[in-house]
Order: structure tokens, then C-alpha cells, then sequence
């Protein structure tokens, strides 16, 4: 596992991401690696949740970019090549079927069948209750969707990623919402598949569960890497002072972009940042707004 | 689904079910019938059967309540009346522990922590965690009788606060019962962990029945805690069993505490990963730990290391005490026989060659847990409710022990 953990499973080379004028990513360099904690901080509209959708296949770079995987170049068109390289992944607000159970729910398009090709349920709610033992929750193999609380259907996207033992974990927010018992249960969970020797990328805002228990905090800023630090090695006021952009001894990156921008790009940047902030709570936008300038 | 299993007769089977069953009840708190035949894959017809057995036999409780708009019938452990908390707060987690009069652990949770955490917010989520976890059981907040809180440092028993700067940063002198008790209104007390590590292997595990042990809680730095004649030996201001302080250096660098090459200088994450910067990276304390279980050679090379250097301050507190056992316990006791061997070694050639009783080293039964656990023991038994109860006699026989599958036997 060691002589592994020094090659990384996903390396990124010069990744860039243009939805028509608008650039999500640019020229993002990060190596992702097994048995490894990785969060990505930033503001709203920063590149998190492209970053992420980029490795779940679901978002394509532009040519100049290259996605190395074990060495290997690879490409991660669509999310059936991202599964198939061991890339599992849990989105904000994870869609379910309201109208079908639970077991249904997690094996959904990958339903078990047995020899005669019969759905097999009693494998399936066997395998459904492993993996909803693992995140030790006491949702029920058959309830409807529907009666299910918020922090218990984000558990139950969670154990749908164990379902196929991937090797990569992705999280958008997985603690949002979610009471301190079941962050407690997710934290320590994620912790546990650190061990197991996956690789684990999780979008987090809230810094205390992003310091508990990441080994590398990387932050994102107008879709640039603003500060890629080991955990150890910083702390709460330049994470913050970096998702914000004001750190200048850090920012060298964030000035740069600054001054290489033309201002008109810079105000619909802006303008797109407005758009995803409306639905944010107001302290996180107060603090970007008051330091933007 | 039940069928599956191995079982040798109809006997063996039901008890697998009965032990499931219990195991589900007491891990997820309050269940219905219907939610535990779902949760345990067994029928709810054999559901209703075990559970009117369990209830029979004292073991769980059933009301009535209304889940989705129906009738259905709720389960929990029979409880004592009354339910201790027990909280442990250390450098990167944040434990806690429910448990009733019957010593029946009824619910922990693990909260991971950042290093440096602030006292406000960790109390304010721990009060969180109280709640939820009381919440969970079926129980009103007050049915608490006392609440336990631990801390990875030092203690002044007489200001029951941190006492010693720097080595739980932030939380030296700062007053931490004060949240809790104007919240839930029932006596806190704030101890060492080691000392609640040690107290939950004297009543629940491997120093059950033993009058005078030692407990050594070997992890991210290293605490003891001396069990003389059955009563926890605390000092005059509580600081009794520091042994992580104890100089083995007197040229090594500055402790946290100030002083100059104390034990905790070499036992301690940073300066043991960084011993294996070279040949393996970037590591924590628990890959050092994992890695020589899978027998990596050079992190079982620091693992015995260790053993053997806090050995050699462990055997000048059991010539100072003379004991009967050694327990070991923390993430190092994890490694098993690889910490214990070299320690028992160690021991043995330091102390007197041809004692009439040697001394055992044990490893914990709960090494990475008892804190909480040993937290909430001590508000149980601190708690008015225990003078009127029966003494919390320790007999191997009808001990019940936390981590048991099967039911609980009553001892009263």
C-alpha cells in the first residue's frame, strides 16, 4: 500500500473546463492518491462541484488537459468509463425514486439476478444491508423513499457507493444537513474507508469537519487552485483568507488572475457568482463580499 | 434469510436470532417490530416471538407509538432508571457514551475532531451530541443522572479544570462544567482520561476482580492510571499516573508541558511518523498503526520501539506501586502481542529477577473506547441514585461486559 501511495491514482495535467465563455476550471494541476483525504474548500461558484463532476465523468475538459490514471492516460467521458475505472460518487441532493423502496433505490439500474436472470431480492436486500450496516444506520430494507428525513436519505447515498468496492470516493457536501450524531457516523465513516485504502475527494464548507479529518485541504477560487496545503501544515485564517483572496503571500496565483483577466470576464464572473449565491446562507457570502475588492 | 446460517439445531438458531435481535436494539436505540424484521432480515412473526421472550425475561421494553400514521409497537432496552453520560474529549476526537444503572453501555458515537479544537464549539457540539444521542434512546433529558467529561490532559481535581498549559491547547483553565450543568441540571465532573480508561478496565474489562493495577494508555502520548487497593490513586491534585512526563531525555527537545525530554516527546504522532518520512511518506498514527498489523517491518520496528520505552517508566511506577497486572490500552495495545511482548520483556528485566508473583501485562479490553465508557462509570457511580442501589459488586461471573452479543444477565 505504501510503494502505491506515492503514485497517484488520478493525476490531473493542466485541466480546463469552458462552458461557452465561461471558464469553470483553469488549468487545475492536482494528483489525487489512495488512502488519502482530500478536500476542496471554496466559495460559491469557485469550480468544487466541476472539479468533481470532471472526475465522475460527467463534465469534459478542453484538448490541452490530459487525465492520467495509474500512469496511464485516460479519458472520463461518460459516467459509465468513470465507474469502470473505480470512481464511485454522491452529488448535493442525490435524486431517488420516491416511489420505490429502499433496496430498489440502491440497486437501481444495477439490479442483482440470479441464474434465470430473475430479479434477485433476497441477495439484494442481503447486500443492502451490509452496506447500510457499515454506515450503521437503522433505515429500513423497505421503506418508501418518501418517509425518509434528509440526513438519512444522504446516508443512503453514501452506502450506494459501496455497493461496487470502488477505489475512489467522491462527496459533494456530505455532511450538509445532517445532524452532529450523523456527522459523527459520517466522518468516522469516511475515515474508515481512508483506511481501507480508498481515495477519498469531498467538497466540504464547514472547516471544522474539513480540518477533522482531511490530509489535504485544496482550494479553489474562480476556478483556479488558490492554495493546496497538507492539513497539518495550515490553518482556519488562510483557508479562509484564501477562499476569499485575500492572502496576498499565499494568493500569488489569485493576483496573477487578477491582472492576466480582462475586467470585462472578471464582472461576469461575478455575475455567475450571483446567480449561485441566491440560495446560500448570507454569512458566507457577507465575508467574500466584503473582501472581494 | 435466516436459514443461512450455519446452525446446528433449532436451539442454535434461535439464540443466533436472539443475539441479533438484541444487537440491533441496542446499536440503533428504540426500534418498531416492523423496522427490526427489516433491519435484521428475520420474519416479523419470529420478531414478536423473541421479543415477547425478551420481555418476559426483563431484557427489553415495548410501547405503543405511531410510525407513518400507524399503529406500531416500539422497542428499547429495559433500562434502569436513569442514564449516565460519559464524554471524552481528546486531541483529534470527541467520544460519547450512554449507559444505564444495569452498566449497559446503550449508545457511543465518535465525533472526529481538527487538531487544536476550540473549546466553545467542541462543548457546544458535545451538549449536541448529548441530546441527540438521549434523543435516539427513547428517553427525556431527565432521565441523565450525571455527566462525565474526560479530557486528554492533565486535571486539577480541586478547580476540575485543565491544569497544565499546552498539552490540550486552549483548554488549560477554562471552566467546562458549566454549559453542561446549566443545560441538563445534574452534577459534571471533569477528569484525566487515562484515570476513565483505567476505571472502565477495573469494573467492565481485563482488571475485573484485580485490587491493584496499572493502567497505561498508549497512543498520540501516553497517561497511566494506578488502581491501589480498588480505589483510583488521583494525587493530591489529581495529576497521579502522568508517566507521559516522565523525563527519559534530559538533552531531548522541549514537552509541551515545558519540561525537557519527557516520555511524551518520543511517544507522540508527529515525531513517530517523521521517523518514517523517508521509506514511506507522508503518514498519521493510524496508518503507522494499520501498516504493522499487515506487517510492514519498519512500522512494527517503531511499534516494538515504543513498547519497550514505555516500558522502562512503567516499571519504576510498579516498583514504586508493586501491582498485580500491567494493562495496556490506546491505539499501540491495537498491535497486540507486537506492543505486549516486548513490554512484558522490558518489565521483566527491570524489575526484580525472582519476584514471587510476576507482573501480567494485559491488553485492554477497550483500548480505543474505554475513556467514554470509564467517564460514564464514574458519574453512574457518583450519582446519588448508586447509594440506594446495591453495590456495584464485580464478579467475573455476572459482569456484563458492553461488547457482549448475547443478552445481559441481570446481577440484581
Amino acid at each position: 500500500m505504501t510503494s502505491l501511495k506515492k503514485y497517484p491514482l488520478i493525476k490531473f495535467t493542466d485541466v480546463s473546463v469552458t462552458f461557452g465563455f465561461f471558464e469553470a476550471l483553469k488549468h487545475v494541476n492536482l494528483s489525487f492518491y489512495r488512502g488519502e483525504i482530500l478536500a476542496v474548500v471554496g466559495d460559491n461558484g469557485a469550480g468544487k462541484s466541476t472539479l468533481l463532476k470532471v472526475l465522475a465523468g460527467l463534465y469534459h475538459p478542453d484538448e490541452a488537459g490530459g487525465i492520467e490514471h495509474n500512469g496511464v492516460p485516460c479519458a472520463i467521458n461518460t459516467i459509465q468509463e468513470s465507474r469502470a475505472l473505480g470512481i464511485a460518487s454522491v452529488f448535493q441532493d442525490q435524486e431517488f425514486c420516491d416511489n420505490l423502496d429502499v433496496t430498489a433505490n440502491l440497486f437501481l439500474g444495477h439490479e442483482m439476478k440470479d441464474e434465470f436472470r430473475r430479479l434477485d431480492v433476497s441477495k439484494m436486500e442481503d447486500e443492502a444491508r451490509r452496506v447500510l450496516a457499515q454506515v450503521s444506520s437503522p433505515i429500513g430494507l423497505r421503506k418508501p423513499i418518501s418517509t425518509l428525513t434528509k440526513g438519512q436519505s444522504q446516508m443512503l447515498s453514501i452506502a450506494r457507493t459501496l455497493l461496487d468496492d470502488p477505489e475512489m470516493i467522491l462527496l459533494d457536501e456530505p455532511t450538509a444537513s445532517l445532524s452532529v450524531m450523523q456527522t459523527a457516523e459520517v466522518l468516522s465513516y469516511i475515515k474508515k474507508l481512508r483506511a481501507s485504502g480508498k481515495a477519498i475527494v469531498f467538497i466540504c464548507n464547514t472547516l471544522p469537519d474539513v480540518f477533522a479529518i482531511a490530509d489535504r485541504i485544496v482550494v479553489l477560487r474562480h476556478g483556479r487552485i488558490n492554495g493546496l496545503h497538507k492539513t497539518s501544515d495550515t490553518s482556519y485564517e488562510q483557508i479562509i483568507a484564501e477562499i476569499a483572496g485575500v492572502d496576498n503571500a499565499a494568493g500569488v496565483m489569485d493576483s496573477l488572475a487578477h491582472s492576466t483577466e480582462e475586467p470585462q470576464m472578471q464582472r461576469f464572473d461575478d455575475q455567475k457568482k450571483l446567480i449561485d449565491r441566491q440560495d446560500s446562507p448570507a454569512t458566507e457570502t457577507d465575508f467574500v463580499s466584503g473582501s472581494d475588492d | 434469510m435466516a436459514l443461512k446460517k450455519p446452525s446446528g439445531s433449532q436451539t442454535a438458531l434461535r439464540e443466533a436470532n436472539r443475539a441479533l435481535l438484541f444487537e440491533t436494539v441496542r446499536k440503533f436505540g428504540g426500534l418498531t417490530q416492523i423496522e427490526l424484521s427489516e433491519a435484521t432480515g428475520l420474519s416479523t412473526a419470529t420478531v414478536s416471538n423473541l421479543v415477547r421472550q425478551f420481555v418476559e425475561e426483563d431484557v427489553f421494553d415495548t410501547r405503543s407509538t405511531i410510525r407513518s400514521g400507524r399503529r406500531a409497537t416500539l422497542v428499547t432496552l429495559r433500562r434502569q432508571l436513569g442514564i449516565s453520560i460519559g464524554i471524552f474529549i481528546g486531541k483529534r476526537q470527541l467520544s460519547i457514551c450512554a449507559m444505564d444503572f444495569s452498566r449497559t453501555v446503550l449508545s457511543s458515537h465518535t465525533l472526529p475532531l481538527a487538531l487544536d479544537h476550540k473549546v466553545d464549539s467542541t462543548l457546544e457540539r458535545a451538549i449536541l451530541l448529548v441530546e441527540e444521542t438521549i434523543t435516539a434512546l427513547g428517553a427525556p433529558t431527565s432521565e441523565i443522572v450525571g455527566i462525565c467529561l474526560c479530557v486528554e490532559a492533565p486535571v486539577n481535581k480541586l478547580t476540575q479544570q485543565v491544569a497544565i498549559p499546552g498539552i490540550l491547547r486552549g483548554w488549560e483553565n477554562k471552566e467546562l462544567r458549566a454549559s453542561f450543568s446549566s443545560i441538563f441540571n445534574v452534577p459534571v465532573y471533569v477528569q484525566n482520561s487515562a484515570h476513565m480508561g483505567g476505571l472502565a478496565e477495573a469494573r467492565l474489562g481485563s482488571a475485573r476482580g484485580v485490587e491493584n493495577f496499572i493502567y497505561v494508555h498508549a497512543s498520540d502520548g501516553v497517561g497511566a492510571g494506578a488502581f491501589v487497593n480498588g480505589t483510583l490513586l488521583r494525587g493530591v491534585t489529581g495529576l497521579a499516573g502522568e508517566i507521559g512526563h516522565v523525563q527519559v531525555d534530559p538533552l531531548g527537545p522541549i514537552c509541551s508541558c515545558g519540561n525537557r525530554g519527557c516520555l511524551n516527546t518520543t511517544v507522540n504522532e508527529e515525531r513517530l511518523v517523521s521517523l518514517l518520512n523517508v521509506t514511506h511518506g507522508t503518514m498519521t498514527l493510524d496508518d503507522l498503526i494499520k501498516l504493522a498489523n499487515d506487517g510492514d517491518p519498519g512500522c512494527r520496528r517503531i511499534v516494538t520501539d515504543v513498547s519497550v520505552r514505555i516500558a522502562e517508566v512503567t516499571a519504576g511506577l510498579c516498583i514504586a506501586l508493586d501491582p498485580k497486572l500491567v494493562v495496556v490500552g490506546g491505539k499501540f495495545a491495537e498491535t497486540g502481542d507486537l506492543f505486549i511482548e516486548p513490554f512484558q520483556e522490558s518489565l521483566r528485566r527491570l524489575l526484580f529477577p525472582d519476584a514471587m508473583t510476576p507482573i501480567d501485562v494485559l491488553r485492554a479490553q477497550y483500548p480505543d473506547g474505554n475513556q467514554a465508557i470509564g467517564s460514564a462509570l464514574f458519574a453512574l457511580e457518583k450519582s446519588s441514585l448508586a447509594v440506594s442501589f446495591p453495590t456495584p459488586e464485580v464478579s467475573s461471573s455476572t459482569g456484563t461486559t458492553p461488547s457482549e452479543t448475547t443478552a445481559p444477565k441481570k446481577e440484581h
